[in-house]
């Protein structure tokens, strides 16, 4: 008797859960996963619009024949946007696992300085950064005011060349730190979903720790990383989607351009490339991540 | 070992504690105030740029605070931009579909988050590819579809046996914004998904086994005990898709052909200047920061009256994953 009336809660539950997600499920098929198919077919195909319609012809591997080993910039940019993605990726991490952190302390003046952190998620667009930052970099060069951070104060780039690295590397040093600011703005979301992940660990765990005599240092390493643990790969998932996005990524610019003048198959095919190259890094790094922290936190 | 530490932690434990404290202190204010320097730092030149006359440009002296200030700039922004026109255009074409979405999402992670069901392994799964995969990636395609929209294929089969073209065109209208939003795929709705969803399976059960056990059907449970307990995340969601739709440029680029919204407008901005007849130099420099200033300034007075609700709520939705 009672195991009968169970199943007919179950199966009533399952009923609520399939109305809920209903109209989630129609959205995904015809606003999603179709136009991901058309989108991965279209990068094998010649696609063009006229009056009638469009018209779409199978080329099979040409236009990724093209972009690769016939367009001259696209492996150079990127080359540019992945070096960039390589160095912008960890230090947003950590930048932003720090300060959720330090806002997450109880300190004089914490209200005020989360209100000053927090302050990028309202504004964080990259459109007005590049209006606001690049605008003075291409001025009247014999005035020279510069207004990016690595001018303003003093000049870095004669700091760097003093040091006496290479050429390369003193030119990645001086865009990481002329970048600067735009990293630490793309760090908003991800610093409040970092302190949101650390409210949701119980505070038992950390007067366990406190019991047993635990250094702050170990308390990090020991309770707050592996709980953050899902959390941190909810983080990286967003920060790759950012970093790709961005109005700034040379290789979105290219394909955009190649959208405005209608070489679909192309833009798609360029796009598709970049997406699973970003996704093929990211999954080692998840992947390398889950073998060495998750299976031992978990 | 773990007895030399605890003879070594009361030995020197009052001593360096306290100093320990009051350095680690020392060193996080440091740390807040320079790292708070560079995000506010784009603000200021915003705002002392955007007031700057020409003159304040060739005095070396001048950094930040202008001799005398001048407020034409602004004058020139309001009319490159169309400011108000502009938006108007926001309102109606992304912050209502904002407003969708966040209906929409409460609805679908509340049924995602509360029920057990066969098919929930696999939405888990399209749920990570939704967050994962950016608008850029399918905005060909869905250009192409809403130009011809043909729901599974019916209207188009109708076309190919009658010859009549009844598969309207909705690009350029708000329903392309509006759609998605409704069906709950639109601008980063995944994320959306996701934060209710931490947040509704952290909500006790019994309430609602209780309301079931009395009659009450599911949107009974949604609206009269799942809504009214979870302000804090709709607080947190609210914020984030407002500003999410309000700084989205991308896809409003593409669907729409006239009554751009602002955000493609700054994006823009540079032909956009040139229109009003602002060629390169410090005056078109001041009118892109004035109108860098004007793109954010509706977003920044409605963060500084949420603020407070918004940090409070940060603390309450916790995210566990």
């Amino acid at each position: 008797m009672k195991k009968k009336k169970n199943r007919g809660v179950y199966a009533l539950k399952a009923r609520y859960g399939y109305i809920c997600t209903f109209p989630w499920v129609i959205g995904l098929v015809l606003f999603f996963i179709l136009p991901i198919g058309q989108s991965v077919y279209y990068s094998f195909c010649d696609v063009s619009l006229s009056v009638g319609g469009m018209k779409i012809n199978f080329l099979g591997l040409d236009n990724f024949r093209y972009i690769f080993l016939e367009n001259a910039e696209y492996m150079d940019y990127m080359a540019e946007a992945v070096i960039k993605f390589l160095y912008s990726f960890p230090i947003i991490l950590i930048l932003s696992l720090i300060l959720a952190l330090m806002l997450n302390q109880n300190f004089r003046g914490r209200i005020f300085f989360r209100a000053l952190y927090f302050l990028p998620v309202i504004a964080a667009s990259g459109a007005v950064l590049n209006t606001v930052l690049s605008s003075a970099a291409g001025g009247i060069s014999n005035i020279n005011q510069d207004e990016s951070i690595a001018m303003s104060m003093f000049d870095i780039s004669e700091i760097v060349d003093s040091v006496g690295l290479p050429q390369q590397m003193s030119g990645y040093f001086v865009s990481i730190i002329d970048g600067i600011t735009g990293l630490i703005w793309s760090c908003g979301v991800q610093t409040v979903l970092f302190i949101a992940g650390m409210q949701a660990i119980p505070p038992l765990l950390y007067e366990v720790a406190k019991v047993e005599g635990a250094t702050k240092w170990e308390e990090f390493w020991f309770i707050t990383l592996p709980m953050l643990s899902r959390v941190l790969i909810l983080v990286s998932i967003f920060t790759m989607v950012e970093l790709m996005t961005a109005t700034s990524n040379p290789v979105m610019v290219q394909a955009y351009s190649f959208m405005q003048s209608q070489f679909y198959g192309e833009s798609s095919a360029m796009l598709w490339s970049y997406f699973l190259l970003i996704g093929l890094i990211i999954a080692l790094i998840l992947g390398i991540y889950k073998k060495l922290c998750l299976d031992r936190w978990e | 070992m773990l007895f030399k530490r605890v003879n070594n932690n009361l030995k020197y434990n009052k001593y360096w504690r306290k100093t320990g404290k009051i350095g680690y202190s020392i060193f996080r204010m440091i740390m807040l105030i320079s790292i708070g320097y560079l995000v506010i730092y784009p603000v200021i030149i915003m705002i002392t740029g955007s007031i700057k006359p020409v003159s304040a440009y060739l005095d070396k002296s001048i950094i930040y605070i202008p001799k005398e200030a001048t407020f034409e700039y602004y004058k020139t922004a309001v009319e490159a931009l169309d400011y108000f026109d502009s938006i108007l255009s926001t309102l109606i074409y992304g912050i209502v579909s904002a407003i969708i979405e966040i209906a929409v999402c409460a609805f679908i992670a509340y049924g995602m988050a509360r029920f057990d069901f066969k098919l929930k392994k696999v939405l888990n799964f399209m749920l990570v590819i939704l967050i994962l995969v950016p608008t850029q990636m399918i905005i060909i395609p869905m250009m192409m579809n809403y130009s011809q929209v043909d729901i599974f294929g019916i209207l188009g089969l109708i076309n190919k046996l009658t010859g009549i073209d009844l598969r309207p065109n909705i690009l350029g209208t708000a329903w392309t914004f509006y759609l998605p939003s409704l069906f709950g795929v639109g601008l980063r709705a995944g994320m959306l998904i996701y934060i209710y969803m931490q947040f509704f399976k952290g909500l006790p059960y019994e309430l609602e086994e209780a309301a079931w056990i009395d009659g009450a059907g599911l949107f009974k449970t949604f609206f009269c005990i799942a809504v009214p307990s979870s302000s804090v995340v709709f607080t947190t969601v609210s914020i984030f898709s407002v500003v999410w739709h309000w700084n989205e440029y991308f896809q409003p680029m593409m669907y729409l052909s006239s009554d751009f919204t602002l955000a493609v407008k700054i994006y823009d901005i540079d032909n956009l200047l040139t229109a009003v007849g602002l060629y390169d130099g410090y005056p078109q420099y001041s009118t892109k920061k004035a109108a860098a200033f004007l793109f954010i300034v509706p977003m920044l007075i409605v963060y500084l009256i949420l603020q407070k609700k918004f940090v409070q709520s940060i603390d309450r939705v916790g995210i566990t994953g």
